[in-house]
């Protein structure tokens, strides 16, 4: 299935709204993890289930260590997903 | 199943409801509500977030009128991202869950310090959240056996924990067995030789669950959960490697609705009845219009197959304690020809202890069941095919649980399964206190006499009895109880209600009583009718019927009381008792024999038994006389 980078980034929002209950409205494809107070090591495991389930992919050791910024978020679904 | 299908999808406006919860009328109800989706980790979150971190008043409303529960964690892995989940599965199965949690790995410290957080917490229970890597036995995959096997050195490891924290803290275990990960050393070697990891976790949870059986604590039995998804599935080692996350997240919301229903059977909220629907759920088809020949139920058809598998599961169910019951939209007579005709059921109709076939809606049906079985509605499972039904009975009857269910028949039962709703506790602090009292109860009787458990029991059952002659009110009550009694009635003799008109109005021929008996539970209406012939100083009790819905109470004593005190005032010299025998009335051949009456003379017809009134000694039962013929 392929998706291009805005799709992707509008379900991501709604997935980062579902993981984070505050300020997601902020959410965009340079939000960082300094930026949301509550993306702590618990709500990023929950993040990344959410992320895996949604889009039915997996993450490697590597990625899930750089995943703390959406714009390489996005970049690895579109990897994966085209 | 680990979307836990049986559960509704959450609605779209699932975040903003959490939202709007500190400003919501009636909180409890919605938070209950919210927690009967089937919820993802992050739901759950959020659920929990906002009410337990935000509201302090609807925690305290909701601990009140759910059974509340206070359950310590330890593991060998990260719980926390549980926590929420446990919250809201909890609540979903009627539980007000409190967690506590303590750090990674405490799991010795927490046991054998008397003063460790959880031994001081005032538990109900604690959850030994371990898998295999808790213990150091199973690391390596082989380790050859010396002394003692691993499984053997783990086993007794764990049983130290598990006596440790109910000697130091008072409160039983929730223990794991131990899920077998996808670890190949040898192939089919491994189940043989001992020392293997495959074959010494097969033998640790062989005797842990011997060993449970004999103990206060809970069996959490995680193989099975784990063979029923699949262990590649469940494991997954990233997670374990990153952050010791003990399985897949996306187990999470599967392994918590498993842990509250325990916790909920530990607390006597498992489910008692399962109410079935029939076309397409007991069957393939509508009775109705495809008729007798041409449903589906039986052998040699694979729709037909498919509903043999549920009614097979179903009767199952029934052998181990689950009450059954039928509410369908049907002919009463055209539904019950299926169980009474069909030769492929398996079902049938007396296994059922309420049969409702009608067209009156499903929801009212369902709330009379439960009033008739006198259980709460939370009590009650329904299972219909139709998901329109299905919404009705969920709208109006929210305390019932009402599965979704796929189209596929033949996929019905893994479903039903899954959503375990008749988890069963053998032993539960509960249990042996309860077994306890059973026991010095059978104590007490073999050193007492039973008659003063009986009467301590009747006395606390505050009966009150009211005598009063036939009247026009009681007419029909009395015409039916004459022609339906079967088994306490001495005579059986048929009236027709033209004959007890007579009856009342005779007075000069015969005295009637009609009673009635109420108790602290509730009304029992009218349950006996007695009719005397007048035969000049003696008078023959012609008829004497007790329902059975009220027999062993000593109703018969406060009716003899009362017959011989009314023929004392009317200088009645003896009373003639007669009985006669039936294939049904067995249980009152001892009846007069047991009020004192003499056997006078007896044919194969009938026994005449006779009772000198002057000799009669009161019998007193423990039934308050609130209306007597005596007093009028």
């Amino acid at each position: 299935m392929n998706q291009d980078k805005s799709e992707i980034i509008d379900q991501l929002r709604s997935i980062f709204q579902d993981t984070f209950t505050e300020n997601t409205h902020e959410f965009s494809i340079n939000t960082i993890r300094d930026d949301v107070e509550e993306w702590d090591s618990l709500s990023h495991i929950r993040l990344l289930t959410a992320i895996e389930t949604h889009f039915g992919v997996q993450f490697d050791l590597d990625e899930i260590g750089d995943m703390t910024d959406v714009a390489t978020i996005v970049d690895l679904l579109e990897e994966k997903l085209n | 199943m680990q979307d836990l299908p049986w559960l509704t999808t959450p609605p779209d406006d699932f975040n903003e409801r959490c939202a709007q919860l500190a400003v919501h009328n009636t909180p409890v109800n919605e938070v209950c509500a919210l927690a009967k989706y089937a919820l993802s980790i992050n739901q759950s979150n959020r659920l929990f977030q906002s009410t337990k971190k935000s509201n302090p008043e609807i925690c305290a409303a909701l601990s009140n009128s759910l059974t509340p529960f206070r359950l310590g964690v330890v593991s060998n892995a990260t719980m926390d991202l549980m926590i929420p989940s446990m919250f809201t599965a909890a609540i979903r199965n009627g539980v007000y869950l409190e967690v506590i949690n303590t750090d990674f790995g405490q799991v010795a410290q927490e046991a054998f310090d008397t003063d460790s957080k959880l031994n001081q917490s005032n538990l109900d229970a604690v959850l030994l959240a371990l898998d295999y890597h808790a213990y150091t036995e199973f690391s390596g995959g082989f380790n050859p056996v010396g002394d003692e096997s691993p499984s053997h050195k783990a086993f007794l490891y764990l049983q130290q924990i598990r006596s440790a924290f109910s000697q130091n803290g008072g409160m039983p275990c929730i223990t794991q067995t131990l899920a077998c990960p996808s670890y190949e050393l040898a192939g089919n070697f491994d189940a043989q030789h001992d020392g293997i990891l495959r074959r010494s976790l097969t033998e640790f949870n062989r005797a842990l669950i011997e060993d449970i059986q004999n103990s206060a604590d809970v069996l959490f039995d995680i193989a099975a959960l784990v063979n029923m998804v699949g262990s590649n599935q469940w494991f997954d080692e990233r997670q374990w490697v990153m952050s010791r996350v003990p399985m897949a997240n996306a187990f999470v919301p599967l392994y918590t609705e498993y842990l509250a229903k325990l916790i909920a059977a530990l607390r006597g909220k498992s489910k008692k009845c399962l109410v079935l629907d029939l076309d397409n759920t007991l069957w393939g088809g509508v009775i109705g219009d495809d008729g007798l020949e041409g449903i589906h139920i039986g052998q040699g058809h694979p729709v037909g197959e498919s509903f043999l598998a549920i009614q097979q599961w179903v009767k199952s169910l029934k052998a181990l304690g689950v009450i059954l019951a039928v509410c369908s939209k049907n002919e009463r007579e055209i539904a019950l020809e299926v169980f009474r005709k069909h030769p492929g059921m398996i079902l049938k109709d007396d296994d059922f202890a309420v049969f409702v076939a009608n067209w009156e809606d499903k929801a009212s049906n369902i709330g009379e069941i439960a009033e008739i079985l006198n259980i709460g509605q939370d009590a009650i499972v329904f299972v219909d095919d139709n998901p329109a039904e299905r919404e009705i009975v969920r709208a109006r009857l929210p305390a019932i649980s009402v599965p979704e269910l796929p189209k596929d028949p033949s996929q019905f039962i893994r479903v039903l399964c899954a959503a375990r709703y008749f988890e069963k506790i053998d032993f539960t602090t509960d249990d042996a206190q309860r077994n306890a009292q059973y026991m010095s109860n059978i104590q007490r009787r073999a050193t007492q006499k039973t008659a003063a458990n009986l009467t301590d029991y009747l006395t606390s059952l505050e009966m009150q009895i009211r005598f009063a002659p036939f009247n026009e009110m009681g007419r029909k009550r009395i015409t039916q109880l004459i022609n339906k009694t079967n088994q306490f009635n001495l005579t059986t003799r048929r009236y027709t209600e033209a004959e007890v008109l007579q009856f009342e109005e005779a007075a000069d021929q015969y005295v009637t009583l009609q009673v009635h008996l109420q108790d602290k539970f509730g009304d029992n209406g009218m349950i006996s009718v007695v009719i005397c012939r007048i035969d000049g100083e003696c008078w023959e009790i012609d008829t004497w019927l007790m329902s059975c819905r009220v027999i062993k109470r000593q109703v018969e004593d406060a009716v003899c009381d009362e017959l011989v005190a009314l023929a004392r005032t009317h200088g009645i010299c003896r009373l003639r008792g007669l009985y006669r025998p039936t294939e049904r009335n067995s249980l009152v051949k001892t009846h007069y024999q047991q009020l004192g009456f003499e056997l006078i003379d007896s044919d194969e017809t009938q026994e005449v038994w006779e009772l000198t009134v002057d000799h009669y000694q009161s019998k007193s039962p423990p039934i308050q006389v609130q209306q007597s013929l005596l007093i009028e």
